[in-house]
């Protein structure tokens, strides 16, 4: 079973010591990445559920920077303590309650005393805690609870907060102070340099008219920044004097300052002054003070990274990275520092010229704003015969994602238009289909209308070039139904021809003409257009499928399916009639049937005989999506469970968030072959994947004709497994592993300017001199030109030898 | 700074570009086409000489020898025309007692032999036009008068519409030979081009038939059935094969390999009329010093075809039935004839200067230019090469990347300034590129607030573009419903406003224009589509 297309941006990711690796928490592992090549190194696996924080521990002594140590927290309620270059996991301690968030404060300045006893380890973390009150259903709020790790305990009766909804603790580089952000106010507490059990926090709050949504805390001074949801950065200074004991026992006059000398200040908050930067024009996701606190870095909904000269006010910018900021991350080395971005990519900055070296990236989330199109899918397509996913993503291309390797292959746009990260998206790539043997692409993209003006579908077929998925523009047709929206594009699977099929009635069948080379013109390229056009009664066009030999199409006219000659473009037969109008057509494999789901409020499954023209059995069944094995007779469904379900219960109830269910039919027998429960299901997709030949000693018990099954769930997290094997075979199937464990050397001192110099042996020049001895050689020694001459040392020895006289005896 | 950025940005920057439009598939024409196309009638011949002629011109011969003029019998006539100037030379018009036809040129150009249609041929000098000899013998019109082409200069060949083929002794003005064979009118034939003894003629009972004087005795050497009336033969210039033309067809026929059918050309629509060799004078280039058939037909095409690949090369239309055509030897003219008497002359620019200079120190360039040295690395010049250098083959090339360049709305729109964007591309002429800013403005949700926002002036410009391009088929669709919503948004200010009023004023005439427009379209297509239907059943 291989699972991948992990987020690696659900949280912050964490540097090592040496800054040479970077923790991330792909969803129930952490991942380690090389950052001078930006490959997985390991993983470390054992959380059960999503590890939200990773900490590693910093090396107080330069001694101690080879250690690899985290901790871990993750929603299963465990802290998990490794050591992440072996991997290994040393401790684990069960807290019971879904971690959200976790700090160590202590971590940094722990001193080690000379008895070998050091004290407790301190660990808040923010919780998830169900409260259960009469009259009400279970409601869950967070907490900020204290986690003594060196006794594996939780410190019993501290609560420092109870918000209505867990979030992410923030730390300041010193580690003396905590805070969170909640709705309007913030809640700052320090942490008493030697914590224990049942310490006393001094805290306050500050008040602001806007939702915070980030804070940060600055290294040396007591200096607080906030961002809001409306792009400000509000800035105070002098924190908590009247609060916070001062570490140079001055108690200043800010105690009396009132009102009028408190700029900016609201209410009764403990600082001196508050400053607001208002450049931002959308939330403000990341706040960071640079190491030596002169700059403050932030960044947001709009993709610009902008530098802050904190006492000036002045900016310097990192503009169009693309996509939304989410996390920043600075590292030992003053010079590296990761930016974490919404579109699920990890880019490592180097730091005073900002800019990017290489860039981390996963599977492309799906854009949150997907719905405005009505029934067009999601458009993920599968490579059946490559093991590729093909993804649109929000900066109107397509990516294209390797399942077995986990990796990113290629990236295509598909729309030349420059992607704003805060706007709405009005212009979306939905549909993408390929064909069988990968060559062409289609895409279809829409540009909504604004009130009903300047609406557009185009139709674009891509040519590709090398093998590595890298698509040039073929064939651009805009509006190919006139104004109806695009509903299906299908692939003939032998010869270049495609279907598209629209809401607004018919249905056009595109061949592509072939290559023309004419003498002395240029290449006439080759492009698309359209063979046919079909329509029955006007009906709106849901989904097309072609058979397995290319020899039907089948067209499905909203309730009924009718099945055309595509080179003729005759009419063959109708067949059907179902409540709902059918979403989705496929034809099983090479056997004659064709199974179709309609969702709706009556959903049905209904696999059709092709011989018979009839019905041969049908589900009540709300199916996502259809996918059917290339050569055999099977079929696997995803169906979304019924809400208020009592016939199809889970297992177990301890599985959480399942809505949906994987069935696999064959189409002989009604009755399902297997079952799998899925979570995340609506949205999801399905896909039968061909083993890769890579892989194929790996699966010597898998019949060749069946492939892998892929599930995509709605977040683009995937499993691939064999849908045919026994449970516990599942696990033989394990990731090709190309984790690489080359790490670049690093360079120092000359090599690090000029490069590695050549080798060369020291040795060779004197082995090749012939070099005889001889009695009386000292008249002979020196003759001959100079460069034959032995080297002094021996010619030396040799000399003085000659001129000592040797004594005939050896005394015993 | 700018390079900067494109160093470190990770989004690439796209221009706003207007949609692609189908590119239409002989968008560049063959070289060979464009040799064809630049026989032009020269500017400097003030008058038409064709103006003149009312009647028919039956047949134009080029002169063999430089400066090649030509003569063209219409009428009664015979004109020459300066191969030079291309202005009419002189005319001959009195020796004829009928129509002249079938003017040919000795093989020196110095005497000029025509037919007339009582049966007489005559034999005039070209220069002096003194009217030498008169050649009597043919019952009924003599269509055909042929020279031999090599270098025979004594005799001559005539066809008459009584059938019969005749080889005169041009200085004695007797018959030699009475070639018999032909059951119907001679109207046509050829000399060969490579002996002095052999021609074809062409006839009306279809059939072609090659003579050889040396056996005349024996009637023809050889018969092509054209299956057709033909109307011309033409000897091509390898003395092999012979084109004939007859009916829509051209035909191509190998005398060598006994007279086998090569190939049927029939892309004429109707009868072809006459052929000339015609020949690409291009010093190079694929298809430089080639030959081709030129046919004329009463379709009024010349067609250009190519006798090595069977193709057909390029086609001209004239407005007029077409009856002769001529192409001088040099390759610099081509003289077309209609049956109106207008005469279709192109003549081809040819470097007159470079190629006097050619001739002036073609003696001396050998050792004016002194052979370059190659470079190489070691030379000091070397490294002294500018940035015209080409690349040598196995160079490695590291191209210099691409600059985007932004036009005036691209800058507004990256600044976010969208109305301003939309006025710089209104101000700007091209269409494509306004509708383009409109299309980008819509997908930012922005193109109404635009229109709101837009004071009186740009308000003018936009309903100005509107009132243009609205009804244009390819903008339609989206500028008719934007129009509608500017006039609907801003009527108070339209209203306001005189020019305004008289923009909306022409806008509302065009759109009822398109509307009737549509309308007919529609009655069409309701005329149509029932038949269309029928057809289809059928």
């Amino acid at each position: 079973m291989i699972t991948g297309g992990k987020s690696f941006v659900s949280s912050p990711p964490a540097f090592s010591n040496d800054a040479k690796r970077l923790l991330v928490c792909t969803g129930n592992t952490v991942s380690i990445f090389s950052t001078s090549t930006g490959l997985q190194i390991s993983e470390l696996e054992g959380h059960g559920a999503p590890v939200t924080s990773v900490i590693v521990v910093p090396a107080s002594t330069p001694a101690s920077k080879v250690l690899c140590h985290c901790w871990t927290a993750s929603l299963d309620g465990k802290i998990k303590f490794w050591d992440f270059t072996a991997p290994e996991l040393m401790r684990t301690i069960d807290v019971r309650l879904p971690i959200h968030s976790m700090v160590i404060p202590n971590l940094l300045n722990q001193p080690t005393k000379s008895n070998g006893k050091s004290p407790n380890l301190f660990a808040y973390i923010y919780v998830e805690v169900v409260k259960q009150k009469e009259g009400q259903p279970n409601s869950s709020c967070g907490q900020i609870r204290k986690c003594n790790l060196t006794q594996s305990r939780l410190a019993g009766g501290v609560n420092l907060a109870e918000t209505h909804k867990p979030g992410c603790i923030t730390i300041s580089p010193s580690g003396k102070y905590i805070g969170i952000c909640e709705a309007h106010k913030l809640r700052i507490w320090e942490i008493p340099t030697k914590d224990s059990d049942n310490a006393v926090y001094k805290k306050i709050r500050l008040h602001h008219t806007k939702t915070f949504t980030t804070l940060a805390f600055h290294p040396t001074e007591r200096v607080v920044a906030a961002g809001d949801v409306t792009g400000r950065i509000l800035l105070w200074r002098g924190v908590g004097h009247r609060t916070f004991s001062t570490g140079d026992k001055f108690i200043n006059g800010g105690l009396n300052k009132d009102a009028e000398e408190r700029p900016g200040v609201r209410g009764d908050d403990d600082a001196d002054s508050c400053t607001t930067w208002h450049w931002h024009s959308v939330e403000v996701n990341v706040l960071f003070f640079s190491s030596d606190g002169a700059y403050l870095f932030s960044g947001g909904r709009e993709g610009v990274f902008v530098v802050w000269q904190l006492d000036t006010g002045k900016k310097k910018f990192l503009p169009r990275i693309g996509s939304p900021l989410l996390y920043f991350t600075n590292s030992s080395d003053p010079s590296l520092s990761s930016i974490s971005c919404a579109n699920n990519r990890i880019h490592l900055l180097r730091m005073p010229s900002m800019e990017i070296l290489r860039s981390i990236s996963g599977i492309k989330l799906p854009s949150s704003v997907s719905d405005i199109y009505e029934g067009s899918g999601s458009g993920v397509f599968f490579d059946h015969t490559a093991g590729l996913v093909a993804v649109p993503t929000d900066n109107y291309s397509v990516q294209f994602y390797s399942l077995f390797n986990d990796c990113e292959i290629s990236e295509v746009q598909i729309c030349e238009r420059n992607h704003q990260p805060g706007d709405e998206a009005t212009v979306k790539v939905n549909l993408v289909a390929l064909s069988r043997d990968g060559s062409t692409m289609g895409t279809v993209e829409t540009r909504v209308p604004e009130e009903r003006i300047g609406g557009l579908a185009s139709l674009k077929f891509w040519a590709c070039g090398s093998q590595n998925k890298d698509f040039s523009l073929s064939t651009v047709i805009y509006e190919p139904h006139r104004d109806a929206g695009v509903s299906s594009i299908a692939f003939h699977p032998t010869c270049p021809m495609a279907v598209t099929s629209s809401y607004g009635g018919d249905f056009k069948i595109w061949v592509r003409t072939p290559d023309t080379r004419l003498k002395d013109q240029m290449l006439q390229s080759s492009g698309w257009r359209c063979h046919a056009v079909g329509s029955y009664k006007k009906k709106p066009m849901t989904a097309a499928a072609f058979s397995a030999d290319g020899s039907v199409l089948a067209v499905a006219a909203e309730n009924v399916i009718t099945l055309w000659d595509p080179e003729q473009n005759i009419l063959v037969a109708v067949v059907g009639d179902v409540l709902e109008p059918i979403t989705t057509l496929s034809f099983v494999g090479k056997s004659a049937y064709l199974v179709s789901a309609s969702p709706g409020s009556n959903p049905q499954l209904t696999l059709w005989s092709m011989s018979k023209l009839s019905t041969s059995w049908s589900y009540k069944l709300n199916a996502e999506d259809v996918s059917c094995s290339l050569d055999g007779s099977t079929f696997a469904i995803l169906a979304l469970l019924p809400k208020t379900s009592e016939s199809v219960e889970p297992a177990e109830g301890t599985l959480q968030g399942v809505d949906g269910a994987i069935l696999l039919f064959n189409v002989e027998n009604p009755v399902p072959l297997a079952t799998w429960f899925v979570s995340k299901a609506q949205g999801g997709k399905l896909g039968f994947i061909q083993t890769s030949p890579k892989l194929e000693d790996e699966f010597a018990d898998v019949k060749p004709d069946h492939g892998l099954l892929a599930y995509m769930n709605s977040d683009y997290e995937y499993v691939l497994f064999d849908p045919y094997g026994e449970k516990d075979h599942n696990q033989s199937i394990t990731r090709e592993q190309n984790l690489s464990n080359l790490e670049e050397k690093e360079k120092i001192g000359y090599a690090s300017i000029y490069g590695e110099l050549a080798e060369f042996s020291v040795e060779k020049d004197q082995t090749q001199i012939p070099y005889i001895p001889y009695e009386k050689n000292w008249e002979t020694i020196f003759s001959g030109p100079s460069h034959k001459l032995a080297p002094l040392t021996k010619l030396c020895l040799d000399f003085l030898e000659s001129s000592l006289e040797r004594r005939s005896v050896t005394v015993e | 700074m700018a390079e900067d950025e494109s160093r470190i940005s990770i989004a690439k920057t796209f221009p706003v570009k207007p949609k692609l439009r189908p590119t239409s598939n002989k968008a560049t024409p063959t070289p060979e086409s464009k040799y064809w196309k630049s026989f032009k009638i020269p500017k400097d011949i003030e008058t038409i000489p064709s103006k003149s002629f009312i009647y028919p011109i039956t047949s134009i011969a080029f002169s063999p020898i430089a400066p090649h003029d030509f003569a063209a019998t219409h009428s009664a006539n015979i004109t020459i025309f300066s191969g030079k100037t291309l202005e009419p030379k002189s005319t001959i018009a009195s020796a004829f007692a009928d129509s002249a036809t079938s003017a040919a040129f000795r093989c020196d150009g110095k005497l000029l032999a025509a037919g007339d249609l009582t049966g007489t041929v005559h034999v005039f000098d070209a220069k002096s036009r003194t009217h030498l000899r008169r050649l009597k013998g043919h019952a009924s019109a003599a269509r055909l008068v042929r020279y031999p082409r090599a270098d025979d200069k004594f005799h001559l060949f005539s066809g008459g519409d009584d059938s019969v083929v005749k080889y005169w002794d041009v200085t004695t003005e007797t018959c030699l030979f009475d070639l018999l064979g032909h059951k119907d009118y001679v109207r046509c034939g050829d000399a060969s081009p490579v002996s002095d003894d052999m021609f074809a003629s062409g006839s009306y009972d279809h059939k072609v038939r090659i003579w050889d004087i040396r056996v005349s005795n024996s009637g023809s050497v050889m018969e092509l059935n054209h299956e057709k009336p033909v109307e011309s033969v033409l000897y091509l210039p390898s003395g092999g094969l012979i084109a004939t033309a007859g009916g829509n067809f051209v035909k191509i026929w190998d005398v060598i390999g006994g007279g086998k059918l090569l190939y049927s050309m029939e892309s004429h629509n109707k009868t072809v009329t006459s052929l000339c060799v015609g020949k690409i004078g291009k010093e190079s280039g694929e298809e430089a010093q080639q030959y081709r058939i030129l046919s004329v037909s009463l379709d009024g095409y010349m067609k250009v075809f190519d006798y090595a690949k069977f193709k057909i090369t390029h086609s001209m239309r004239f407005p007029n039935p077409l009856l002769s055509v001529g192409f001088s030897p040099d390759c610099s003219t081509r003289v077309i004839g209609t049956s109106n008497g207008t005469f279709y002359i192109g003549r081809r620019k040819v470097n007159v200067q470079s190629d006097d200079l050619a001739d002036v120190v073609g003696l001396g360039a050998v050792e004016v230019e002194p052979e370059r040295r190659v470079l190489r690395p070691t030379y000091f010049r070397y490294f002294h090469r500018g940035q015209n250098t080409k690349p040598a083959e196995g160079d490695y090339l590291i191209t210099r990347p691409k600059k985007l360049k932004f036009a005036e709305h691209d800058k507004f729109l990256k600044k976010f300034r969208h109305k301003e964007a939309l006025v710089a591309a209104l101000s700007g002429k091209n269409p494509e590129n306004v509708v383009a800013v409109m299309e980008e403005l819509v997908a930012r949700k922005k193109l109404l607030k635009c229109v709101s926002n837009l004071d009186g002036e740009e308000l003018g410009l936009l309903l100005g573009f509107l009132q243009k391009y609205s009804t244009m088929p390819r903008y339609a669709g989206f500028l008719m419903r934007l129009t509608d919503k500017v006039v609907e948004t801003r009527a108070e200010d339209i209203g306001s406003s005189d020019q305004l009023r008289g923009i909306i004023r022409n806008l509302r005439r065009d759109v009822e224009e398109e509307i009737r427009i549509q309308q007919s379209m529609q009655e069409i297509q309701g005329i149509i589509s029932p038949m269309l239907r029928i057809a289809a059943r059928r």
